[in-house]
C-alpha cells in the first residue's frame, strides 16, 4: 500500500474537503446506528416477553426500521466514509470535484430519509403510509411508493460514489502510468465493481416491478422473480458490508497490532475472488423456494462453498500479520504472543474481537449454506443469530472500533476516552455472545424469526440443555448490553468531535506490507478482465433459473398459473427464445 | 506478564462464551451440570482473576 500519508500533516489538514464528506457520511451512519440499536433493544425485549412497549401489530414496522437503518443505511454510509478516506489517502490526491462528492452524499441522504419516513409512517395509522416490508422488501409485501423511490435514490447515490472513486483513480493513472494500483484503492474499486454488477438486479426489481406495482400502474408482480432479483443482490450486499471491514483488517489492523500486512498480493487475490464469486450464489437464500429447480440450488451451494476460500485466506493473512505485530512487540511462544498485543487500544481490541466472532459466524454460515442442513434452521431465530455475528459484529464492531482511529483523523481532535472505548467494544462482545448464542440455540429448538409472538398454541419448544426461559433471558440481557454499548460509543464519538484540535490526534502512518505487490502478476490489476469474467459467471448462474422463474411463475408480471419447477422448463424457455430470436433475425437477413 | 486492566477485561470477556456453553461441553461427557454450578464456576473464575489482579495487576508492587 502506498504510504501516502507519509507526506506529513494530518488527513484533515491535507484533504479538508474529503474530511468534510467523510464526517457527513459518518454522521448519518451513526445517527442510523443509534435509532436502529434502540429498535433492536425494543424488539429483543418484546419478543422475549421481558418488556413490551409497542403493540405486537407494530413489530414489523420496527423490525423494518431496524433492518433498513442498520443493515443498509449505517453500513453503507460508513462504507462510503471509509472508502472516500482510503482512496484519497492511498492515491494521495483529493477527489476530482468536491461538488460531485456532495452530490452523492446528498442523493443518498435524501433517499435514506424518504425510505425512513415511509417506514416510520407505519407507526401513525391515519397517515396511510407504511413500509412494513422488512429490509428484504420483496413481494408480496408491498410498501408505499416513497419507500421504493427513496431506495432507488439511495442506490443511484452509491453508484455515483463509486464513479467518484473511479474518476480519482483515472486521474491518478494519468500521472502514474506504470505503477501498481495502491492496495486500498484496489480494494475499493473491486468492491465497487461487484456492487455495480449486483445492484443491477435490485434496480430492475425496484424500477420495473415494485415502483409501478406500488403506484398501481401494474396489477401484479411475479413474487418469485422479485425475491430472486433481491437475493441476486442480497448475497453480494453481504460482501459489500464486509469489504470495508476487510479493508480495515488488512490495511489498518496489522499496524495497530504493531506490525505490517503479511502479503499484499494475497489481499488482492482475496478481493478478486469476492468480485467473481459473490454474485452467482444468491440462490442459496432460496433453498426452500418451491419455484426453483433443485439443480440450480445445488450449483449455488457449490459456488458458496468456494467462497470459503477467500474467507480462509483472510483469516490466515490477518492472523499472520497480527502475530507478526505481536512478535515485533516482543511477544514469544506458540500462543503467549497473544498477550503482547495492544489490548488497551479499543481500535485494535474491537477489530480483533470482531474477527474472532466472525470465525464463529463463519461456522454457523456453513450450516446455513448446506442445502440439506439448511432445512433445519431455515427461518428460525438461528438466522438472526448468525448474521448478528457477521454483519452485526464482524462489520458493525469493526466499524465502531475503526472509528476510534478514523474519526480523529477527520476531526483533528483526540479520542475522548480510550478506556470507555475499550469497555464499549468488550461490552459489545459479551452482549453479542449472550444474544447470538441464545438465538442460535433458540433456532435449533425451532423458534421462528421475524415474529413478535414466537409461540404456538399447544406446542412447547424443547431444548437439549437448559430451558427456553434461559434463552429468552439471555437474548434480552444480550440486547440490553448491546444497546448500552452503542450508547457509550455514540457518546464517546460525540465528545471526541467536540474536543479541542490537536496537532497529532492519532498515529495515522500505515507501514508497507512485508511482501509488496512488485513480484505479483500484473494481471491481478487488470480490472476490465476480472469484470468480464464476473459477468460471465453471473450469466451462467442466473440465465436458466431466471428463465424458469419467469415461465413457471406465470410470466414477468405474474398473474398466470404457476407450474412446477424443472430444469428443463427453464431450458425450454431459453431455447424457444433463442430460436425465435434467430428466426426473426434470419427473416430480416434473408 | 503483567495483568493489566485491559488483559483482565479480555479474559473476562472470553470466559463468558465458555461459561454459557459449559453445560454443552459437560454433556459430551454425560455430565449433567446444573445452571447454578456454571454460575459458581464463573464466579470462582472472576474471584481468582480479581485476586491475581490484586497481586500482579497495574499498581501492585510486584508488577514489573
Ligand atoms: C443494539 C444491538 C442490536 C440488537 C439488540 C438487535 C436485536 C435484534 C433482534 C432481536 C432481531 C430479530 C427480530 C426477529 O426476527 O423477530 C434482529 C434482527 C435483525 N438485526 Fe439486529 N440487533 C442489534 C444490532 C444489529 C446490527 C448492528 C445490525 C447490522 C448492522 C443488525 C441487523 C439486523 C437485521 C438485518 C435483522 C433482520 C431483520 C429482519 O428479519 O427483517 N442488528 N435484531
Ligand atoms: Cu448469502
Amino acid at each position: 500500500m502506498a504510504t501516502a500519508s507519509g507526506g506529513g500533516g494530518e488527513f484533515v489538514d491535507k484533504f479538508p474537503d474529503e474530511a468534510a464528506i467523510i464526517k457527513a457520511s459518518f454522521l448519518i451512519a451513526f445517527v442510523s446506528l443509534g435509532i436502529g440499536a434502540f429498535f433492536g433493544l425494543v424488539q429483543a425485549l418484546h419478543r422475549t416477553n421481558v418488556l413490551r412497549v409497542i403493540d405486537s401489530a407494530d413489530y414489523y414496522t420496527m423490525l423494518t426500521g431496524h433492518g433498513v437503518l442498520l443493515a443498509i443505511v449505517f453500513t453503507i454510509f460508513f462504507l462510503c466514509g471509509v472508502f472516500h478516506w482510503a482512496v484519497a489517502r492511498s492515491l494521495d490526491r483529493p477527489a476530482e470535484s468536491a461538488l460531485f462528492s456532495w452530490a452523492w452524499v446528498g442523493l443518498m441522504t435524501t433517499g435514506a430519509v424518504l425510505a425512513t419516513i415511509a417506514i416510520l409512517g407505519g407507526f401513525v395509522p391515519n397517515l396511510g403510509m407504511s413500509a412494513d416490508v422488512l429490509f428484504t422488501f420483496y413481494a408480496p409485501l408491498q410498501a408505499h411508493p416513497i419507500f421504493y423511490i427513496g431506495l432507488a435514490m439511495f442506490i443511484v447515490g452509491t453508484w455515483l460514489s463509486g464513479a467518484d472513486w473511479f474518476l480519482s483513480y483515472r486521474a491518478w493513472r494519468k500521472d502514474h502510468p506504470d505503477e501498481r494500483i495502491p492496495l486500498q484503492t484496489f480494494m475499493v474499486l473491486t468492491t465497487m465493481i461487484m456492487w455495480y454488477i449486483s445492484t443491477l438486479g435490485v434496480a430492475v426489481s425496484v424500477v420495473f416491478f415494485l415502483i409501478p406495482w406500488s403506484l398501481g400502474l401494474i396489477e401484479s408482480v411475479n413474487p418469485l422473480l422479485t425475491r430472486t432479483l433481491f437475493w441476486y443482490f442480497g448475497h453480494p450486499i453481504v460482501y459489500f458490508w464486509l469489504m470495508p471491514a476487510y479493508l480495515l483488517w488488512y490495511t489498518v489492523l496489522p499496524k495497530l497490532a504493531g506490525g505490517r500486512l503479511f502479503s499484499d498480493p494475497l489481499a488482492r487475490v482475496v478481493f478478486l475472488l469476492f468480485l467473481l464469486l459473490s454474485t452467482p450464489v444468491g440462490i442459496h437464500h432460496q433453498y426452500l423456494d418451491p419455484g426453483i429447480a433443485e439443480g440450480f440450488k445445488f450449483i449455488a451451494m457449490t459456488n458458496t462453498m468456494f467462497l470459503l476460500l477467500p474467507s480462509l485466506l483472510t483469516a490466515f493473512t490477518v492472523v499472520a500479520s497480527v502475530e507478526h505485530g505481536a512478535r515485533q512487540r516482543g511477544g514469544e511462544g506458540y500462543l503467549r504472543w497473544l498477550g503482547a498485543l495492544p489490548w488497551r487500544d479499543p481500535a485494535f481490541t474491537g477489530m480483533a474481537l470482531a474477527g474472532a466472532m466472525f470465525a464463529a459466524g463463519g461456522f454457523s454460515g456453513m450450516i446455513n449454506a448446506g442445502m440439506n442442513i439448511n432445512y433445519l434452521i431455515h427461518n428460525t431465530l438461528w438466522v438472526p443469530g448468525h448474521f448478528h455475528l457477521t454483519v452485526g459484529t464482524a462489520v458493525a464492531l469493526t466499524m465502531m472500533a475503526g472509528s476510534y482511529w478514523l474519526v480523529p483523523q477527520v476531526t483533528g481532535t483526540k479520542l475522548y476516552s480510550r478506556p470507555i472505548g475499550l469497555l464499549q467494544v468488550i461490552m459489545w462482545f459479551v452482549g453479542m455472545v449472550f444474544m447470538s448464542n441464545a438465538m442460535h440455540r433458540a433456532g435449533l429448538a425451532g423458534i421462528p424469526r421475524r415474529t413478535a409472538e414466537p409461540q404456538y398454541q399447544n406446542f412447547e419448544f424443547l431444548t437439549p440443555i437448559g430451558s427456553i426461559f434461559e434463552l429468552r433471558v439471555q437474548i434480552a440481557l444480550g440486547g440490553t448490553l448491546l444497546f448500552l454499548s452503542v450508547v457509550l460509543f455514540l457518546f464517546n464519538i460525540l465528545l471526541t468531535s467536540l474536543g479541542e484540535e490537536s496537532d497529532r490526534p492519532v498515529d495515522s502512518y500505515l507501514p508497507e506490507p512485508l511482501s509488496g505487490p512488485e513480484g505479483s502478476p500484473r494481471i491481478l490489476d487488470n480490472l476490465a478482465m476480472w469484470t468480464g469474467i464476473a459477468a460471465v459467471l453471473v450469466v451462467l448462474a442466473y440465465t436458466l433459473p431466471l428463465a424458469g422463474i419467469i415461465q413457471n411463475g406465470g410470466g414477468l408480471f405474474g398473474g398466470g398459473l404457476p407450474v412446477p419447477a424443472t430444469v428443463s422448463a427453464g431450458f425450454d424457455l431459453v431455447m424457444t427464445t433463442v430460436t425465435s430470436a434467430f428466426n426473426t433475425l434470419w427473416g430480416v437477413v434473408a | 506478564m503483567k495483568l493489566t486492566k485491559a488483559r483482565a477485561l479480555i479474559l473476562i470477556a472470553f470466559s463468558v462464551p465458555v461459561a454459557i456453553e459449559l453445560r454443552t461441553v459437560a454433556g459430551f461427557f454425560n455430565v449433567e451440570l446444573p445452571l447454578i454450578a456454571v454460575a459458581v464456576i464463573e464466579f470462582l473464575f472472576l474471584a481468582l482473576l480479581f485476586v491475581l489482579y490484586g497481586l500482579y495487576g497495574e499498581g501492585s508492587e510486584s508488577a514489573a
